[in-house]
């Protein structure tokens, strides 16, 4: 027979035990089984990094450290889908492959662009697919659909992007040339369409997107985007359990529908994945 | 081993670039600018100057605001208004179509120029006696005709010196149009450099080409200080006066 207070001790952790189970099992009403034999979520959390400041992918809302956007309420739809929570990390973009390296935290969600030069240091699974947006007035009077149709124009772009570059290689196609305006920030180039300096504006479909719809009807936005490019979650090489997990939970939310709701809710349903 | 900074600075690139069409081409477009709002500054600032003389408030009052609007708001900001806010105001194509980034950067420059040429005039005016103006009246002139056959010469030799300086850094400062559009020498270099992410071999191009505009000017403006001083004794010596006593033996021209 056991000490007395042994016992005591042993009955406590019995009913801690069950308790805990119980626990368990509450929470885990309609969860998936991909929780098991994932290293990175048997504390019941994703950690995502990113870099949030980068609206509308991830910012936080206007005066809070609220996180909000596309890639958080993807990174949260994944999660949920996993049966964790998603928790983020704020992490300056330079630094913030090496800090998924080091395990800072378990994915990347930050509206990053899969790259040659980006899978040789981590895997990705695609999430959406984001190109370049051209912008019009409304209405599109110059009937711009796509590249060719803006032979001969003027064009309104910030130097030094993917989209001026876009243009120089455009105007080798073209008999009557692209006119190019380079200004300092978007924001200009875009004025300078508003105020008829330019006939299109070209940059990232998303800030396209955004600056048409802030425009009060006077710009829109050419559909379908040019150019798209996946942007990936990215995950450390080795965690291959977590990247099925990922991909399997991506093909659950498109499938359930919520993938299609959250681009939705951020008017961008033209970045889906093909 | 061969030095870090040779290996990063690539001295090719600048001698591709230093006489390329682009390059050169947006050099003119820096000069055109500055030599035409130096000429729109210099004739409204003259106008601006002898109003703020006049003892006609309704006369000096307007060019006194015109001054102080022009002076104390920055030239990048007179741009966007004068260009994208004209624009945004008059809808009419005529207008738009004719309201190009160029002209509006040349008459932006020019009316901001303007206002500091005519505080240059006005010193100038202020520095002849103004006892010359009751002698050139008691001589039976009108106020214009004294202004300009005894005043105005002599507020030249004054005005001269300050006004090469103004046009100098007016011919750096056209870079800033870079706001609404216009693409000149400073601009044409950043827009090859993010094309082939050698910014230092580029900005060292555009640097060379201001360095030889602003030296052709100042040897410019120090011959017409020269050709204007009164007595040949005080004349200063030029770079170039001082090439032809070497050459000719002889001092001056």
């Amino acid at each position: 027979m056991l000490p007395r207070s042994l016992g005591r001790y042993f009955l406590v952790f019995a009913v801690l035990a069950l308790a805990s189970v119980l626990a368990f099992a509450a929470c885990g009403d309609d969860e998936e089984e991909a929780v098991s034999g994932v290293p990175e979520l048997e504390d019941g959390v994703l950690n995502v990094g990113s870099d949030i400041a980068y609206a509308p992918f991830e910012f936080y809302q206007e005066g809070t450290e609220i996180e909000d956007g596309l890639d958080i309420d993807m990174a949260r739809a994944i999660a949920e889908e996993l049966g964790v929570e998603a928790e983020f990390l704020n992490t300056g973009w330079d630094g913030i492959i090496p800090a998924l390296q080091t395990e800072d935290f378990d994915v990347i969600m930050s509206a990053m662009t899969i790259t040659d030069e980006r899978s040789e240091e981590i895997d990705f699974v695609a999430y959406i697919s984001v190109g370049t947006g051209i912008v019009v007035p409304a209405g599109n009077p110059d009937n711009i659909g796509e590249l060719d149709d803006l032979c001969g124009l003027t064009v309104a772009v910030q130097v030094g992007t993917i989209q001026e570059q876009m243009l120089d290689e455009q105007n080798e196609e073209c008999d009557q040339s692209v006119n190019i305006v380079t200004f300092d920030t978007n924001p200009l180039a875009v004025e300078d369409l508003r105020t008829g300096g330019a006939d299109a504006n070209f940059s990232d479909f998303p800030v396209a997107s955004e600056d048409a719809a802030q425009s009060g009807g006077e710009l829109e936005v050419v559909e379908p985007q040019i150019a798209p490019e996946p942007y990936g979650v990215g995950i450390r090489k080795g965690s291959t359990e977590l990247k099925d997990a990922i991909t399997d939970a991506i093909q659950a939310i498109r499938d359930s529908g919520e993938y299609d709701q959250i681009l939705a809710n951020w008017e961008l349903e033209a970045v889906a994945l093909p | 081993m061969d030095g870090l900074l040779a290996i990063r600075f690539d001295f090719d690139t600048v001698g591709d670039f230093l006489f390329d069409p682009i390059i050169l081409r947006a050099m003119r477009e820096t000069l055109y600018i500055a030599l035409l709002a130096m000429v729109l500054g210099i004739g409204l600032g003259i106008v601006l100057a002898v109003m703020r003389e006049s003892r006609n408030p309704i006369i000096s009052g307007p060019a006194g605001i015109y001054v102080w609007f022009w002076r104390a708001t920055p030239v990048i900001l007179q741009l966007l208004l004068v260009y994208f806010g004209l624009r945004q105001l008059i809808e009419e194509d005529i207008f738009r179509d004719n309201w190009t980034r160029w002209r509006a950067a040349v008459i932006t420059f020019g009316l901001n120029e303007a206002a500091y040429m005519a505080e240059i005039v006005r010193g100038g005016i202020q520095s002849v006696e103004s006892g010359q103006m009751d002698a050139a009246k008691s001589l039976g002139m009108t106020n214009f005709q004294a202004l300009r056959r005894i005043i105005l010469p002599q507020a030249f030799r004054v005005i001269i010196p300050p006004t090469g300086n103004e046009f100098i850094a007016m011919l750096k400062n056209t870079s800033v149009a870079f706001a609404i559009g216009v693409v000149e020498l400073l601009n044409a270099a950043k827009i090859q450099a993010a094309r082939n992410f050698k910014p230092m071999e580029l900005y060292t191009v555009a640097a060379f080409w201001y360095l030889v505009l602003v030296s052709v000017f100042s040897l410019l403006q120090a011959e017409l200080e020269r050709a204007l001083t009164i007595s040949e004794r005080e004349r200063p010596e030029t770079l170039f006066s001082r090439v032809l006593t070497i050459i000719g033996g002889r001092r001056g021209i």
